[in-house]
C-alpha cells in the first residue's frame, strides 16, 4: 500500500462499453431493438450447453485503448470466470480477466499535465440489466433484460492518484476524449460507469467504495457529496466505515450497501471454454498503424501547423468534434480567428448551456459562414457573439439569418457619422465631461451609438468618429 | 448383422425404416422397463426422422447414398442437448427443460441419417462411476449381465443399451472415465476421443476442460463409424481442434504387426481384482499373437496423482458450471419467495443430490482465495506435468495398456457401502488419460462368471485410429 499524504485520495474502476457491432462472446447485435430480451441467443442467455466464442474486434478495440494509455500489453489474452450469484448474471459467473490483464502500468495525462497511473485494463462481458419497475428501493420485484448481457466492456483501474472530485471529473473527461478519438466508444449512447474509492486524511484513509456512478458529469457530484459526508463524520468524531455505498443520482446522495469486513471472494478460475489468444507483435503493430491521431498529438499539430496558442489548441483538441471542426474552419478562414472564436465564444456558450458540441447540431458550415462574415467585417464581433448564442440553441443558415434580421455592420461612414452626431447632441453633459478630461465619458457616447445601431457598428470605428467630431 | 450391412439394406429399401423404427422404440421401452437405460425415449422425433428418410428413399433422393448413419438408432447421453427433447443431464433441477438448439454432434448425426431414439440415464451431471448418483426422482440403470450389479457410469444408460440393442450406437460423454468405465462393465466398445476432437457445443458442462463426447458401440465398427461422423472442427466451440477428416472404419482392417505397446506396471497387481488382472493379461497375449510388441513401463506419477488432480480441476470447474442452475431461466422453478439469494438457495438445495452438493462445495472450496494456490492452481500445474509424462512415453509407444476398471461390475448393494473416497478410487485407471486429454478405448477382453472385463488402450493426442486398429483385433467376427 502507498503511504498517502494527500488530503483526499481517490482511485477509480471504470467500465466502458466498447462499441463493437456484436457482443463479446456471441453474434447478437449490441444495439438495435430496444424491446427487452430480443437481442439474445443461447450464449448470452447462458443456456446449458452454450459456449462462448470470442469477438476479435472487441480485443482490437481494447488493445487500442491499452496502446493509447501507454500500457504494457500481455502476450496472451486469458479469460477467467468471476463467480457470484446475482439475478443479472446469465451464468452466475462473469467472463472476465484476473491474474493477467490485457494491459497494465499505463498512464493518462490530466489537463494541467499531472499523470494518473493506470493499474490495469482488462476485458469482460456486461451482465444483463435489471429493471426495477417502482424504483430501486421500492420495487417488490425486478425484471431482467438480457439485451445488454454479453456486451463487451473494458475495465480500467487507476492508481489512487486523484486528489479531488474536480480532478476526477477531469480524468473522466480526458478518458472519454481518448475513447472518442479511438472511436471505440459511442459518446452519445454508450455506457460509461465508474466505481470510486475515496478516503480522507482525517479518517486515516479508511476506504469507501461508491458504486454505480454513470457518466463523467455525475462523478464529480457523487464525490463531492461523499467527501462532504466523510468530512462531516470526521468533524463530529464519528467513525467512517470501510464500506460499499451506492450513488443515487436522483436524490444526489450515497447510501450504504454493505460493510466490508472481508473482501469479496469471487473464486476465480480460468475459463477453459475459451482458448488462450496469442497477442503477437504483428497484430499490435497493425493496430498501432491504424490508430488515429489522439488529442495530445493534435495539440502539437495545431500549434506547429496552424500557429495557434497552445492553450487554445488544448481546449479545442479535448473535444474530438471541436478539433474536427477547427481543422475544417481553419482551412477557410484565418486560423487564429478560428481558434479564438471556437475556443472562446463557442466554448463559452456551450458551457453556459451545459451542452456538448455534438448535442447542438452546430457544424463547421455554420462556423465558417459566421467567421467569414466577421473576417470580412460584414458583421461586428458583437453580432457574431449573439449569433453563436442563437446557433447553440437551434442552428440555422447564418447568411440568411444575417440578411433577414438586417444585421450587417454599418460600414457607411456618413451613416455612422449621422448616428454619432445625434449621440453627441443628445449627451451634451458627457461631451462636456470628456472635454474636462474624463476619458470614461467617451464610452458613454460610444455606447449610445452602439444602442442606436443595435450593435451593428464597430466600437473602435465609432470611437474614432466621435473623437473627430468632438475635436472639430 | 453388421452395422454397414444394415445401413446398406436401408439404402436399398430392403428394410422399411418406419416399421423398423417402431420396432426399435418398442424394444427400447421393453429394455427400459427392465434396465432403466433411458431418461426419455424420443419416439416422436425418431418416427418423424424415419418418415423423412422413407420419403427421401421413395423419391430416389441422391443424397441418401452418402448418409453414413442412415436408419441407425442413436441414443444420446442425457447431458447432450437435443432440440425440443427434454434434456436434464440426469438432474431434477433441469426437469422439463427442452433445449432450444441441437448439440453439434446431434446436428451431425441427424445430417447423416442417424435416428435419435432418446436420452440415456447417467449419474447427475456425470458425477459418478456407477450410475448410482442419479438425480432425485431418476432410476438407477442396471448391468445388462446381472441386474443386481452396476452398469458403471456416468454414461451407464448408454453402455447398457449398447449391449442390449442392435443396430444402435450410443453417444456417451466422459469427464474422468465415464465412457470407458461403463463400457467395461457392460462389455462394449467405448471410445473417448482427444479433448477438442469432437465439439462440445450443446454438451451441458461438468468439467469443461475435461469433457469429451464419444461413441459407445457393441462392435468396434459401430464405435469407429460414429467417431468418424462426429469428429471435426466447430466454430461454435472455441476449444474444438482443426483436424483432418479420418474414415476410422476403413482403417480398422490395417495390420497391427510391429506396433509398440507399453504395459503400465502400476495398474496391475495390488488393488486389482484377480479376474480382471487375468483377463487383461490374456488380452495382451492376444495382441502379442498379432505381432504387437509389448514392454512393461512405469507411469507412477499419473497413477499416483491422477485422482487428486482430477477431482480438484473437475470439481472447481463443475462448481462454476452448475452455478447457472438456480430456478430462474429454465428447468425447475419454485414459488418466488424471499430475496434472490434465498430463492436460489431453496431451488438448489431441493433439487441437487447430495453428491452434486458435495462436488459443488469441494470445487468452491478449492478455488477460494487462500486455497486456490494450494488446490486449484497446483492441480493445474500437476496436470501439465502429467501431460509431459505421457508425451514422453508416446515417443516410444503407439499405445499404453491397463485394465479399464480395477474391479468387476460391483453389486449395487456393495456400492451403497462405499465412502465417497472409495467411490472416487474406482476411476483410478481412467482419470489420468482424461486429465491429459488423451484418447482412450475400452476393449472387452473376456468374461469372469458371466461378467465382462475391459482393457484400456490409451493413445497419444489425435491417435484414435491406432486405438481402433488395436481394438479391432478383438472384434473380427
Amino acid at each position: 500500500m502507498k503511504n498517502f499524504t494527500a488530503d483526499i485520495v481517490i482511485g477509480l474502476e471504470i467500465h466502458v462499453e466498447l462499441n463493437t457491432k456484436t457482443k463479446l462472446f456471441c453474434g447478437c447485435p449490441t444495439k438495435g431493438n430496444e424491446e427487452p430480451n430480443t437481442r439474445t441467443c443461447v450464449t448470452c442467455l447462458g443456456m446449458p450447453g452454450s459456449k462462448p466464442v470470442l469477438n476479435k474486434k472487441a480485443v482490437e478495440f481494447a488493445l487500442k485503448l491499452c496502446l493509447a494509455l501507454g500500457c504494457e500489453i500481455s502476450p496472451e489474452l486469458i479469460f477467467s470466470r468471476k463467480s457470484y450469484f446475482y439475478p443479472d448474471m446469465a451464468k452466475n459467473y462473469q467472463i472476465s480477466q484476473y491474474e493477467i490483464p490485457l494491459g497494465k502500468k499505463g498512464k493518462l495525462k490530466l489537463k494541467e499535465g499531472k499523470e494518473v497511473g493506470i493499474t490495469r485494463v482488462h476485458m469482460e462481458e456486461d451482465p444483463a440489466s435489471l429493471v426495477h419497475p417502482a424504483g430501486m428501493k421500492d420495487s417488490a420485484y425486478v425484471l431482467v433484460d438480457y439485451n445488454r448481457s454479453g456486451n463487451p466492456l473494458a475495465e480500467i483501474v487507476t492508481e489512487p492518484d486523484l486528489e479531488s472530485p474536480e480532478e476526477t471529473r477531469d480524468f473522466m473527461k480526458q478518458l472519454i476524449t481518448v475513447l472518442e478519438y479511438l472511436e471505440i466508444f459511442d459518446v452519445n449512447s454508450g455506457i460509461i460507469k465508474a466505481d470510486a474509492n475515496i478516503s480522507i486524511k482525517e479518517s486515516g484513509y479508511t476506504r469507501v467504495e461508491i458504486k454505480n456512478i454513470t457518466g463523467f458529469k455525475e462523478i464529480e457530484s457523487a464525490l463531492v457529496y461523499e467527501l462532504n459526508r466523510q468530512i462531516g463524520e470526521a468533524k463530529n468524531h464519528r467513525t467512517i466505515h470501510h464500506e460499499t455505498r451506492s450513488w443515487d443520482s436522483e436524490s444526489g446522495v450515497t447510501f450504504s450497501l454493505r460493510k466490508k469486513e472481508t473482501e469479496e471472494d469471487y473464486g476465480y478460475i480460468i475459463d477453459s471454454d475459451l482458448t488462450v489468444v496469442e497477442i503477437k507483435n504483428e497484430w499490435i503493430n497493425k493496430i498501432k498503424k491504424g490508430m488515429p491521431e489522439l488529442a495530445q498529438d493534435k495539440v502539437k499539430n495545431f500549434v506547429s501547423n496552424y500557429r495557434i496558442k497552445k492553450e487554445d489548441a488544448e481546449i479545442i483538441a479535448a473535444d474530438k468534434e471541436m478539433a474536427k471542426m477547427f481543422e475544417s474552419v481553419a482551412k477557410q478562414v484565418d486560423a487564429n480567428l478560428a481558434a479564438k472564436w471556437i475556443r472562446r465564444e463557442l466554448v463559452r456558450v456551450l458551457n453556459y448551456n451545459k451542452k456538448e458540441l455534438n448535442e447542438t447540431g452546430v457544424n463547421e458550415k455554420h462556423i465558417i459562414a459566421l467567421l467569414k462574415l466577421i473576417q470580412n467585417k460584414k458583421i461586428t464581433d458583437n453580432i457574431g457573439q449573439q449569433i453563436i448564442e442563437k446557433l447553440v440553441e437551434n442552428p440555422f443558415d447564418v447568411n440568411e439569418y444575417v440578411k433577414k434580421e438586417k444585421l450587417e455592420a454599418v460600414s457607411d461612414v456618413s451613416e455612422l457619422e449621422k448616428y454619432c452626431r445625434e449621440a453627441i447632441a443628445e449627451n451634451p453633459n458627457a461631451v462636456e465631461d470628456y472635454r474636462k478630461g474624463e476619458a470614461k465619458a467617451l464610452n458613454f457616447i460610444v455606447g449610445s451609438v452602439m444602442k442606436k445601431t443595435k450593435g451593428k457598428a464597430t466600437p473602435k470605428e465609432v470611437n474614432e468618429i466621435i473623437l473627430k467630431l468632438i475635436k472639430l | 448383422m453388421k452395422i454397414n450391412e444394415f445401413i446398406q439394406q436401408v439404402k436399398n429399401n430392403q428394410v422399411d425404416i418406419i416399421e423398423h423404427t417402431h420396432k426399435v422404440i418398442e424394444e427400447c421401452k421393453k429394455i427400459n422397463h427392465e434396465y432403466n437405460y433411458f431418461n426419455f425415449i424420443s419416439e416422436e422425433l425418431a418416427l418423424k426422422q424415419a418418415n423423412e428418410i422413407k420419403k427421401s428413399i421413395k423419391n430416389n433422393d441422391k443424397s441418401i447414398k452418402n448418409k453414413k448413419l442412415l436408419g441407425v438408432a442413436i441414443s444420446v447421453k442425457d447431458s447432450i442437448c437435443v432440440k425440443g427433447v427434454e434434456s436434464t443431464a440426469g438432474s431434477r433441477i433441469l426437469k422439463g427443460y427442452k433445449p432450444l438448439f441441437n448439440a453439434t454432434v446431434i446436428e451431425k448425426v441427424i445430417e447423416e441419417g442417424g435416428i435419435v431414439i432418446g436420452k440415456t440415464s447417467q449419474d447427475e451431471f456425470g458425477f459418478g462411476a456407477f450410475s448410482t448418483n442419479v438425480g432425485l426422482g431418476f432410476k438407477i440403470p442396471k448391468n445388462p449381465f446381472d441386474k443386481e450389479r452396476s452398469c458403471g457410469g456416468s454414461s451407464g444408460g448408454a453402455a447398457g443399451l449398447s449391449q442390449k440393442l442392435n443396430n444402435h450406437i450410443a453417444l456417451g460423454e466422459s469427464t474422468g472415465g465415464s465412457i470407458v468405465e461403463p463400457s467395461s462393465f457392460c462389455g462394449v466398445y467405448g471410445l473417448c476421443p482427444t479433448y477438442g476432437l469432437v465439439s462440445r457445443y450443446g454438451l451441458m458442462d461438468f468439467g469443461n476442460s475435461l469433457d469429451k463426447i464419444g461413441p459407445i458401440g457393441k462392435g468396434i465398427q459401430d464405435a469407429a463409424l460414429l467417431m468418424g461422423t462426429i469428429a471435426g472442427n466447430d466454430k461454435n466451440d472455441s476449444t474444438s481442434l482443426n483436424s483432418d477428416h479420418i474414415d476410422y472404419q476403413s482403417l480398422l482392417k490395417e495390420p497391427v504387426k510391429g506396433m509398440k505397446i507399453g504395459i503400465i506396471k502400476e495398474s496391475f497387481g495390488k488393488g486389482i481384482e484377480k479376474e480382471v488382472d487375468k483377463a487383461v493379461r490374456k488380452g495382451i497375449e492376444k495382441l502379442e499373437d498379432e505381432g504387437v510388441i509389448t514392454e512393461e513401463i512405469s507411469l507412477e506419477l499419473p497413477i499416483k496423482y491422477g485422482i487428486a488432480t482430477y477431482y480438484m480441476i473437475a470439481t472447481s470447474e463443475a462448481s462454476t458450471n452448475l452455478a447457472k442452475y438456480c430456478g430462474m431461466r429454465y428447468g425447475k422453478s419454485d414459488k418466488l419467495e424471499g430475496n434472490f439469494n434465498e430463492y436460489f438457495t431453496k431451488v438448489r438445495s431441493e433439487n441437487f443430490t447430495e453428491e452434486a452438493k458435495r462436488r459443488i462445495m469441494l470445487g468452491t472450496f478449492a478455488r477460494m482465495a487462500g486455497y486456490r494456490d494450494a488446490f486449484y492452481l497446483k492441480a493445474a500445474k500437476v496436470r501439465t506435468i502429467m501431460i509431459n509424462e505421457y508425451k514422453k512415453s508416446f515417443k516410444n509407444f503407439d499405445a499404453l495398456i491397463s485394465p479399464t476398471a480395477p474391479m468387476l461390475p460391483p453389486k449395487l448393494s456393495e456400492i451403497e457401502k462405499l465412502t465417497p473416497l472409495q467411490n472416487y478410487l474406482a476411476d483410478v485407471m481412467t482419470v489420468s488419460p482424461n486429465v491429459a486429454g488423451l484418447p482412450h478405448l475400452n476393449v472387452p477382453v473376456g468374461n469372469s462368471n458371466g461378467l465382462p472385463v475391459g482393457m484400456l488402450l490409451t493413445g497419444d493426442h489425435l491417435q484414435e485410429r491406432k486405438l481402433l486398429q488395436l481394438g479391432s483385433v478383438f472384434d473380427r467376427n
